[in-house]
């Protein structure tokens, strides 16, 4: 049906391959070319980490997203496929086996895909609320176990590796940044072409179809269990790729990254970036990594405006970053997308404000609760020195805050309004 | 040999019996449905034939194979699918995706992510077969919840024949429907069921006796009587029981 259609409208064959393949040749091309704009030391280990925690995000979002099961507990398949990765880059250096550097990762996948096989046999027998209470204690298992056993996962300082003394494969080394980005880089665009793939296959189509009604799905064939467990191994299997992609980045692997800390952070970046789209994880992925990376920089309560954002994003855009560009995909359709422009700039003006009173507000507070002891009173908010003692940077943030959210909900129906008439024209909005 | 058999099944939920003993045969190609007042196990008795529910006694078989405890995947694989009283669709997929999902198993695809389904021109097509036969083409490429309660009924009905069951169980297709969309629909079921046994759960005694070959009539959960429409309509114990208030309330 489809293929007769393409093949009436195929004028030009580049031009079809363009289309299709298109997307793909624009991120490869971006990957390639990354490097060379944001070449210092920071921006390419900030990009090799996005690279692993896209494979990770997407891989859980396999779960989430398409197959509408709740893991608390993804971290263990991304952990253990780095732990082994490490462990076989150091039995490879000590020259036992001939793996070059660039398969490791695949030892990663199959050591989750292993451990998505033994656990997803116990937890898919139930979905829901019960999976997620199961994924969760699995992962704490995993977790505590990973102090326990130390020959394994080395303690809390965790087990490092050499990755410059492996094999070389066309006489790269892999020493510096540069050719692990590249590495990286190329796991992580086919590892996306690979679920993107698999969204594309009969299994992949069945996965939503237990995501949106498991109970039907059961009454055309398909055992939901079934379909949760290989779900379950193939994310395992991507999410122990990224941990053997996380192993050659870091050379080392330790408690942290198998702890619910991390599946939390894998939660989040699949919902912030958006669950109900392929791409949602992708984008949540390089938002999350540069929140890390940057916001740690700039502030001891990161964490809080990071918990801030996800809050933000739950209430305001369930969709996450992909629901919010798919929302303006018909307005771009329709060309009207510079309509609503204006009104944008406009609520600008109180968001803007309502984010200075709330940053303000938490900034006073934790030099208040945090600093104040070693350093005293006096503080920094955006090179504007102030003293936290007194009563004005809280009034300050307070009406900044109470006007921006004032401001904001006076402007809103305007914006509705803008939106709407955007979107299905002023007569079907009215 | 016949499609579908109930030898003595029973069904309690904790002590309180809902189904008493039912034994029933549909031949193959036959036309069959159940009737019966509001809580006498019609509905209960369609869960424990799919297997939504476990039997608590007795036996049930398709195509003289034992099916009794089988999950309702595994009745399905054997040629049985069955369609809900509720609409029970896949909201937020395509008209068509609900439809092609609902042929993958039977084509032999099963669980594979090895296919590209855009390839699989023998699902595709026939998926757009179905969707013809149901008169939703036209419909084929949006989220199956914003169509029509009627749409989603005949959507329902496409799912449930998609796979190519040998038996199709249809519990009360015309259900909320208006008196020219049932006439519709009554014609769509027999069109779509053409060649199949059919049995079905229903109210508008009308789409009963224009449709069904036989009738067994469930009270209390046992069953009074099963027997052609003519002699349903005269049997006593029938009109005592049910059918004098039904038919009385079609006019």
């Amino acid at each position: 049906m489809s293929s007769t259609i393409l093949a009436a409208a195929r004028p030009n064959p580049v031009l079809d391959l363009l289309r299709r393949y298109g997307v793909w040749i624009a991120a490869a091309g971006l990957m390639i070319l990354l490097p060379k704009v944001f070449s210092s030391g920071a921006a390419l280990t900030t990009m090799c980490l996005m690279g692993i925690m896209i494979v990770f995000s997407l891989s859980y979002n396999m779960l989430l997203g398409q197959t509408g099961m709740l893991s608390f507990g993804h971290a263990v398949y991304y952990g253990l496929g780095g732990f082994l990765a490490v462990h076989a880059m150091n039995t490879i250096a000590g020259g036992k086996l001939p793996i070059p550097l660039p398969v490791l990762p695949l030892v990663g996948g199959f050591m989750g895909l292993l451990f998505g096989f033994i656990f997803g046999a116990v937890s898919t027998r139930r979905a829901g609320t019960a999976f997620a209470m199961i994924s969760l204690g699995l992962g704490e298992l995993i977790a505590s176990l990973s102090l326990i056993l130390r020959g394994f996962f080395g303690g809390e300082e965790g087990i490092t590796a050499n990755r410059t003394k492996m094999l070389t494969l066309w006489g790269v080394r892999f020493g510096p940044q540069i050719e692990v980005y590249y590495l990286i880089a190329a796991w992580c665009l086919v590892c996306i072409a690979a679920m993107f793939a698999f969204t594309r296959t009969p299994l992949g189509r069945l996965c939503n179809a237990v995501r949106e009604n498991p109970e039907r799905a059961e009454f055309i064939g398909y055992s939901t269990q079934m379909v949760r467990f290989i779900a379950f191994c193939v994310a395992g299997f991507f999410a122990g790729i990224a941990g053997g992609l996380a192993a050659i980045n870091f050379e080392l692997m330790n408690a942290v990254n198998i702890s619910g800390g991390q599946s939390g952070v894998v939660l989040l970046m699949a919902y912030i970036g958006g669950i109900g789209h392929f791409a949602g994880p992708i984008l949540g992925a390089i938002l999350v990594v540069l929140l890390q990376v940057f916001l740690s920089d700039i502030t001891g309560a990161w964490m809080l405006y990071f918990g801030l954002i996800f809050i933000g994003m739950v209430m305001f855009a369930p969709g996450g970053l992909a629901g919010l560009i798919m929302l303006h995909l018909p307005l771009w359709r329709r060309g009207t997308i510079l309509q609503v422009l204006p009104h944008y700039a406009a609520m600008a003006v109180p968001v803007l404000m309502g984010a200075a009173g709330l940053t303000l507000l938490i900034e006073t507070a934790h030099h208040q609760l945090v600093k104040t002891q070693t350093d005293g009173p006096a503080m920094h908010f955006f090179r504007l020195g102030f003293d936290s003692n007194t009563p004005l940077p809280w009034l300050a943030a307070a009406l900044l805050l109470g006007g921006g959210l004032w401001l904001g909900r006076l402007y809103a129906p305007r914006l509705k309004a803008a939106y709407g008439d955007a979107a299905h024209g002023v007569e079907a909005a009215r | 040999m016949s499609a579908l058999a109930l030898e003595d099944v029973h069904k309690t939920f904790g002590v309180t019996p809902i189904i008493r003993g039912v034994s029933l045969e549909v031949g193959k190609g036959e036309r069959h449905a159940i009737i019966g007042p509001n809580g006498a196990g019609k509905s209960t008795l369609f869960h424990l034939i799919s297997g939504r529910f476990p039997v608590s006694q007795g036996r049930v078989t398709l195509n003289d194979e034992d099916i009794t405890g089988l999950k309702p995947y595994q009745i399905n694989r054997r040629g049985l699918s069955r369609s809900f009283q509720v609409t029970n669709i896949f909201p937020k997929l395509t008209v068509f995706e609900n439809v092609r999902c609902a042929v993958l198993w039977h084509l032999g695809y099963r669980y594979s992510f090895w296919h590209n389904i855009r390839k699989l021109n023998d699902a595709n097509e026939r998926a757009m077969a179905i969707l013809q036969q149901i008169g939703l083409a036209d419909r084929s490429q949006l989220p199956a919840g914003v169509l029509t309660y009627a749409e989603q009924r005949a959507l329902e009905i496409g799912i449930t024949i998609a796979g190519g069951a040998g038996v199709v169980m249809l519990d009360e297709p015309t259900a909320g429907m208006s008196r020219s969309e049932t006439a519709h629909f009554v014609n769509l079921i027999r069109k779509v069921t053409e060649g199949r046994t059919l049995i079905m759960v229903e109210h508008d005694m009308g789409v009963v006796f224009d449709l069904a070959d036989r009738i067994s009539v469930l009270v209390y959960g046992q069953i009074i009587a099963s027997d052609t429409p003519a002699r349903i309509r005269s049997n006593t114990a029938v009109q005592e029981a049910y059918l004098g208030q039904a038919l009385e309330a079609e006019h």
